[in-house]
């Protein structure tokens, strides 16, 4: 992925840059909003990591500015504030996504392949399919070799994203966030002890794993072919 | 807009037209009375010198020329006041001169006066004396001039008093317009206090005292607005200098962690690394507390919220990790109770309520959810309970309870953020009496604040 970092505190950036470097992904950094702007209207991007605080001008504002002018770059926000007033700021300020400091570096890669996943369409179609597993989005149902998984509405719900972000990891906070429609962490275990749910449903009957716990970050759905 | 009928001016303009109507009745019935009782004065003064003009005659003239006399009175038609009626007796009553037919009911012996009947429709002021041995008069003068010159008045004071009215009523209502406009603009500021700041630029200290109400409405608008800016700033900065260098921290600690240390110092590592979490966690529920307080009573941003819904699923959310612990958690919601709220803060309040019921309800006990209307939203457990030195403060930042044993997990924020989030919500959130309700632990129950 080509992505544009926009942040103006250079530890931060490096920080980012050895991130997704591993990750094997192109970072180029703008440490001003007006210089990331203009470098935003003239190149392509797949993905845009904005800073809030920003020394001329802010995250929002350039999240506004970019799509008055028609760039639907996927965005995230990766901010120090993190409450979740922010986080609704940034999101309903048209930010695809929002990442509060301190991060799991695994956590921004995993957001950042959602977005660039989402935005590339992937997910619009009626029917996922991935390895052994189909989801019917429409119809609600689910199968595995061709066997029907008897999922209750939340179960198909978490499915269907695992589905959308299928062989990548998802997180925690991804799930609460587009399943539950939650931007907190609970301070139970209520995402581990429902994916829980899942596995057993998704594995009930056959030899192969269909999820794997990713230590530290979260879950990632496998094929399921033997 | 007020409607009409609560509207002050409005009030003081009836207030007006009532008041007026009441001295416009007393002034006519003191006029009328005053009229009157002249009127009733200046016949009695003429039948008392009639009278004693009559008595001068039958003294010096006898019986017969007072009789002469007051015929030629009766055929005299007065220029001026009531027509004069005479009724000359002998003491049985029979009549012997004069236009009255009977003897009226006044005792001539102590001279007695009154308003007597004369004819079928007419009175009169009237005298009766004892001229002499079997022989009484009554003079009396018609006092039916009376009612013509009361019902001019009336008259007057009825058309006169109607053109007051409609003035007063006119020049209220024009006063009131006046007034309304202007106290309008200050509640419009109040009730949209974003916009407020325009108010103190019109408000003049030296005008009247809605002017100067005008002038301290938008100064104080403009501090209120004015402190919220430098909260939100502060908060903003605050958050900001203690998550980066945090940020910066955890950073270290996953390159440490990278370079795959031995198992004790991963450990250490890790740990440390769950500190940080704690401190941003802190950090942010102590914001999220401060936010909901400052906001309290604000009903701006809020929309309508389905509460059954929201509980619902965080109930289905919780039922496996429930089950995990051993205990039995149910629900039991009314459908489609809706509440105007923040729905993420509505959330998180229920999602505290839920972690501190599972984090102090030991294995195989049970956790009860019930949502009613209006709403009442009870959260009732068979735990331990809440020790009672503990509840006055059970909703403080940062306390912890006495029967929560070694428990040092979590913040200590979690019921007082759900305490905050509820009253930002105009609800209360209050522990019950365990005899009263419940399952005999814990019983939280979150209802429209009284």
């Amino acid at each position: 992925m080509r992505i544009l970092y926009v942040e103006d505190d250079p530890r931060s950036a490096a920080a980012v840059g050895e991130i997704l470097g591993a990750s094997g992904d192109v970072l180029v950094w703008e440490d001003n909003g007006s210089a990331a702007l203009l470098r935003a209207g003239l190149e392509p991007f797949d993905v845009i990591i904005l800073d809030r605080m920003l020394g001329d001008i802010d995250g929002l504002t350039i999240t506004r500015r970019l799509r008055e002018g028609g760039i639907g770059t996927p965005i995230l926000i990766l901010s120090a504030l993190g409450r979740s007033s922010d986080r609704a700021d940034g999101l309903d300020g048209g930010a695809d996504d929002y990442l509060a400091k301190p991060f799991e570096p695994e956590e921004l890669v995993a957001r950042l392949r959602a977005l660039h996943r989402r935005a590339t369409g992937r997910e619009h179609s009626a029917v996922i399919l991935y390895g052994a597993f189909e989801c019917h989005v429409k119809a609600r149902t689910a199968f595995r070799n061709n066997r029907h998984l008897a999922l209750s509405p939340k179960e198909f719900e978490l499915f269907r994203y695992f589905m959308e972000n299928a062989g990548e990891v998802v997180t925690r906070e991804m799930l609460l966030r587009h399943v539950w429609k939650m931007d907190f962490d609970p301070q139970t275990n209520v995402v581990d002890v429902n994916i829980g749910r899942l596995r057993r449903k998704l594995e009930d009957g056959f030899d192969r794993p269909a999820l794997e716990t990713i230590l530290g970050s979260g879950y990632r759905l496998l094929d399921g072919t033997p | 807009m007020i409607e009409a009928r609560r509207s002050i001016f409005s009030r003081l303009v009836a207030g007006a037209i009532v008041l007026s109507l009441v001295l416009l009745a007393g002034l006519w019935w003191l006029t009328h009375q005053t009229v009157s009782t002249t009127l009733q004065q200046a016949a009695q003064a003429e039948v008392d010198v009639d009278l004693a003009g009559l008595a001068d005659i039958y003294a010096t003239g006898g019986r017969v020329e007072l009789e002469a006399r007051i015929a030629d009175r009766i055929a005299l038609t007065p220029m001026e006041g009531g027509a004069p009626h005479y009724l000359l007796a002998d003491d049985s009553g029979r009549v012997i001169a004069g236009d009255l037919t009977t003897w009226p009911a006044l005792d001539p012996t102590v001279s007695e006066s009154g308003i007597i009947a004369i004819g079928a429709n007419s009175k009169g002021f009237a005298r009766a004396v004892q001229l002499g041995p079997d022989l009484r008069l009554v003079v009396a003068r018609g006092i039916d001039i009376e009612t013509p010159v009361l019902s001019g008045i009336a008259m007057a004071f009825a058309g006169g008093g109607a053109v007051f009215i409609g003035l007063v009523a006119l020049l209220g209502r024009f006063a009131a317009l006046g007034l309304q406009r202007r106290i309008g603009r200050i509640n419009l500021a109040f009730r949209e206090p974003q916009d407020g700041a325009g108010l103190a630029a019109t408000g003049r200290i030296d005008g009247d005292e809605i002017d100067e109400l005008t002038a301290h409405s938008g100064a104080a608008l403009a501090r209120v607005n004015d402190l919220l800016a430098a909260y939100k700033d502060t908060s903003e900065q605050l958050a900001h200098e203690i998550r980066t260098p945090l940020s910066h921290l955890d950073n270290r600690l996953v390159k440490a962690l990278a370079q795959k240390p031995d198992t004790a110092i991963a450990e250490r590592l890790a740990e440390a690394r769950g500190e940080i979490r704690r401190i941003v966690q802190t950090l942010e529920s102590l914001l999220d507390i401060a936010a909901s307080k400052a906001n309290r009573g604000d009903r701006s941003g809020l929309v309508p919220v389905n509460l059954s819904g929201l509980v619902t699923g965080i109930c289905e959310l919780y039922a496996g990790s429930a089950e995990e612990a051993g205990l039995e958690l149910r629900w039991t919601i009314a459908p489609d109770v809706i509440i105007n709220g923040d729905e993420r803060q509505l959330g998180r309040l229920m999602t505290n309520m839920l972690d501190n019921a599972l984090k102090y309800v030991p294995r195989g006990g049970q956790i009860a959810i019930t949502l009613e209307r209006g709403p009442v939203l009870v959260v009732a457990d068979d735990g331990p309970g809440i020790d009672p030195r503990d509840r006055a403060r059970i909703f403080e930042r940062f306390y912890r309870g006495r029967l929560r044993g070694e428990e040092t997990s979590g913040s200590g924020l979690g019921l007082a953020l759900a305490h905050a989030i509820a009253e930002r919500h105009g609800l209360s959130l209050t522990l019950e009496e365990r005899e009263t309700t419940g399952l005999g632990g814990a019983v939280f129950r979150i209802a429209a604040a009284a």
